[in-house]
């Protein structure tokens, strides 16, 4: 109903005024064109003048033939007037002047004037004195017959005009109708423009308003926004991209966008400004975007849209949303969560070890019960077979067999203490109760107290001890631990080494340290237990069959750290060489 | 030589009389001076006949700058004491003559002869004027320059 009502007040309406318009226009133009005709004024309708010149000429010859008879005008006047009058009766006869006179129905009697002038024509030729009479008694009637036909003719004229006159009263008042009828239809079509201009502008207004609004936006938006047209030139560039690209507007619009920096070059984005010119929305997540040389890059999320206009796609949109903080986050995260990962990998390994910990603690009471069921039983044995040996003998045994029998009892107990030694100390050491004394001591002094120790325990297994130089083996280090840590070694070296082959010693240095390597034929250690064999508990696959804890190689690794040395199995297939490793005495700062 | 010729033709006929700002103040013209003058036709219409008609004679200018002619106005008198203003410039704007024959005849003075001032009516539009039409001078006798 609205849309009918619209249509007809926005169509209907103007196009019935203009018609009305065009048409009353018409119809005034052709009445007054009429007007215009009529208007013209022709000579013809000036006949009142022409008879009445006439009736003049007419007199005018009666007089001049009267004057003759007065002698005061000769025959050329007379011949001069007859012409004169002649003249306007041809003039009288001639066209348009004739037909009036048929028109007011005096054409008889200007028949009858012109054969009267046809009849006076001899007597004006050859005038002669007397003829005046004559002459006027034939012309009488003729004035006369002049003066009522412009009598005649004044009325025909009044009359004509009169007509004339209503005629053209009417057609004014027509006029006069028709031009109301193109105000008032001009003033609709003038107030439907009015309407409508003021409507334009209204929505001129209205779209100037939202107009402003988006630029707004645009301008004041967070977001980096920024359009092209149809060939890819940008058109629109705001404040955010300023900051985000560090070109200005002036600077790039009319550009193309790959010219204006190489991050629209890149082929995601050369692909999305294709696809959103192709109709396509399209985005794009974390692009990075390289700023100035060696700055960090940031990161932005871009969106595509088409911008259409009527359903023809005429250009794009993009927004760059600055997402470097979210990426910094994701990346948080992600060092997080690694942090964490190794976090629990060592957590994890922390809890192996302590597992495998309580194991060998496990371990350790099942060996050391292995240990003391063997260690301790054949020193016992030892030990009770010579007192019993004693006991037999009795009175009969000798002092010399019973200072030997004697001795071996005490080299078994001794070798008992010693094991009861051990393993309290690392008891003790597990106690943290071990300290070190460190003082200043002749390496090599150690070294041939406990081989002295060591023969007189196993007279068969030769050991020799070499030196590098005199004057180097001045150590700081505690005699005790020292004693202790070459015990071991040179007691696993005489364990594992076949019983005919010798241990050899060397000292050397350098000048740092003082190194103490002891060497034994022994099979070499397989490269996978070259470290496991220093950890507490530990026996070798080569030590099978043999007695031992476990706990030598251990000790004396700890002990040696302890003192700032350290004890390490040398590399090589050449028998098995153990290194204790000790500060020199003058590198030790004071 | 106009002076001359009327002067010469004295036993002719007079029948047109020029005075007022001209060379000598007066003349009096007989048919065979103004036969001198250059012969000029015009085919026009008149408001007193039906058709057009051909009208020979001379241009009145030509006449005029003969007898040296110096003012605005031109005063012409027909037989009948009929007398009109015509401005000097209508004879320089318009080819208007004095016309002496018509369709090949001689006017005779008993038919608007044997002078006719002759505008030519169909050449201007503007000519079709009833202000124009009384400057028609038919039997026309004299013309006063002033």
């Amino acid at each position: 109903m609205i849309r009918f009502r619209n249509l007809a007040f926005g169509l209907l309406l103007p196009l019935v005024a203009v018609v009305v318009f065009a048409v009353l226009l018409a119809f005034s133009l052709v009445r007054m064109i009429e007007i215009e005709n009529a208007m013209r004024v022709e000579a013809e309708e000036n006949m009142l003048w022409v008879l009445h010149q006439s009736e003049v000429a007419a007199r005018r010859l009666a007089e001049t033939a009267a004057l003759i008879d007065l002698g005061e005008a000769d025959t050329d006047d007379l011949a001069l007037r007859f012409d004169i009058l002649k003249g306007r009766v041809a003039m009288l006869n001639d066209g348009p002047q004739r037909r009036f006179v048929e028109e007011i129905g005096y054409d008889d009697e200007l028949e009858q004037i012109a054969a009267s002038l046809n009849a006076v024509a001899p007597i004006i030729a050859g005038f002669s004195p007397g003829d005046g009479v004559r002459l006027r008694a034939a012309l009488e009637p003729v004035p006369r017959l002049f003066g009522r036909a412009a009598n005649k003719a004044m009325i025909a004229d009044w009359n004509d005009l009169g007509g004339r006159l209503e005629t053209h009263r009417a057609q004014l008042r027509q006029i006069t109708v028709f031009l109301v009828g193109i105000m008032v239809a001009g003033g609709i079509l003038a107030a439907i423009l009015g309407g409508a201009l003021r409507q334009s502008r209204q929505r001129n207004m209205m779209l100037r308003r939202s107009q402003d609004f988006s630029t707004l936006l645009i301008s004041s938006s967070g977001e980096g926004i920024l359009a092209v047209d149809r060939v890819g030139l940008c058109t629109l560039w705001n404040k955010a991209m300023v900051g985000l690209i560090g070109k200005s507007a002036e600077q790039v619009v009319g550009r193309p966008l790959i010219e204006i920096a190489g991050f629209f070059d890149l082929a995601p984005l050369r692909t999305g400004v294709a696809r959103a010119l192709d109709g396509d929305t399209w985005q794009l997540a974390l692009q990075p975007l390289f700023g100035e040389k060696d700055a960090e890059p940031r990161y932005v999320d871009l969106r595509f849209f088409p911008m259409r206009n009527e359903g023809e796609v005429i250009g794009a949109i993009l927004f760059l949303h600055d997402a470097t903080d979210r990426h910094a986050a994701q990346q948080r995260e992600a060092e997080d969560r690694d942090r964490l990962e190794d976090l629990v990998a060592e957590r994890t390994r922390d809890l192996d070890d302590a597992l495998r910990r309580e194991r060998s603690a496990a371990d350790l009471y099942r060996n050391f019960a292995a240990m003391v069921s063997h260690q301790f039983r054949t020193p016992l044995a030892v030990a009770d077979s010579a007192l019993q040996r004693l006991i037999r003998r009795g009175a009969r045994a000798e002092p010399g067999e019973i200072v030997e029998r004697a001795d071996r009892a005490r080299n078994a107990i001794a070798g008992l203490t010693r094991l009861v030694d051990s393993t309290l100390d690392a008891a003790r050491l597990d106690a943290g109760q071990l300290g070190a004394q460190r003082v200043r001591c002749a390496l090599e002094e150690i070294v041939r107290t406990v081989c002295t120790r060591r023969r007189e325990a196993a007279p068969e297994r030769a050991i020799h001890v070499r030196r590098a130089s005199q004057d180097s083996d001045v150590v700081f280090c505690d005699p005790a631990h020292v004693e202790q840590i070459l015990e071991n070694l040179l007691s696993n070296a005489h364990k594992y080494a076949p019983p005919e082959t010798p241990v050899s010693i060397y000292l050397h240095d350098d000048v740092q340290n003082v190194f103490c390597d002891v060497h034994n034929t022994g099979n070499p250690i397989p490269e996978a237990e070259r470290e496991r064999i220093f950890d507490r508990n530990y026996r070798g696959t080569n030590s099978m069959g043999t007695a031992g804890t476990g706990i030598g190689l251990f000790m004396a690794r700890t002990l040696a750290r302890m003192q700032g040395g350290e004890v390490i199995l040398q590399p090589g297939r050449e028998g098995v060489t153990f290194r204790m490793i000790l500060p020199r005495f003058d590198a030790v700062p004071a | 030589m106009l002076m001359g010729a009327a002067a010469q033709a004295g036993m002719d006929k007079v029948i047109l009389q020029v005075t007022g700002e001209i060379t000598g103040s007066a003349v009096e013209l007989d048919r065979q001076t103004l036969d001198a003058l250059p012969q000029v036709t015009l085919e026009t219409s008149t408001v007193v006949t039906d058709g057009t008609h051909s009208f020979t004679g001379f241009l009145v200018r030509d006449l005029l700058e003969r007898l040296d002619a110096k003012g605005e106005l031109v005063i012409a008198t027909a037989l009948n004491d009929y007398v009109v203003e015509i401005p000097m410039a209508d004879f320089y704007d318009f080819e208007v003559i004095v016309a002496y024959g018509m369709d090949g005849e001689p006017l005779p003075r008993n038919d608007k002869g044997p002078l006719w001032i002759v505008y030519p009516r169909d050449d201007y539009e503007v000519l079709q004027d009833i202000r124009y039409d009384y400057r028609w001078v038919w039997q026309l006798s004299h013309l006063e320059v002033q």
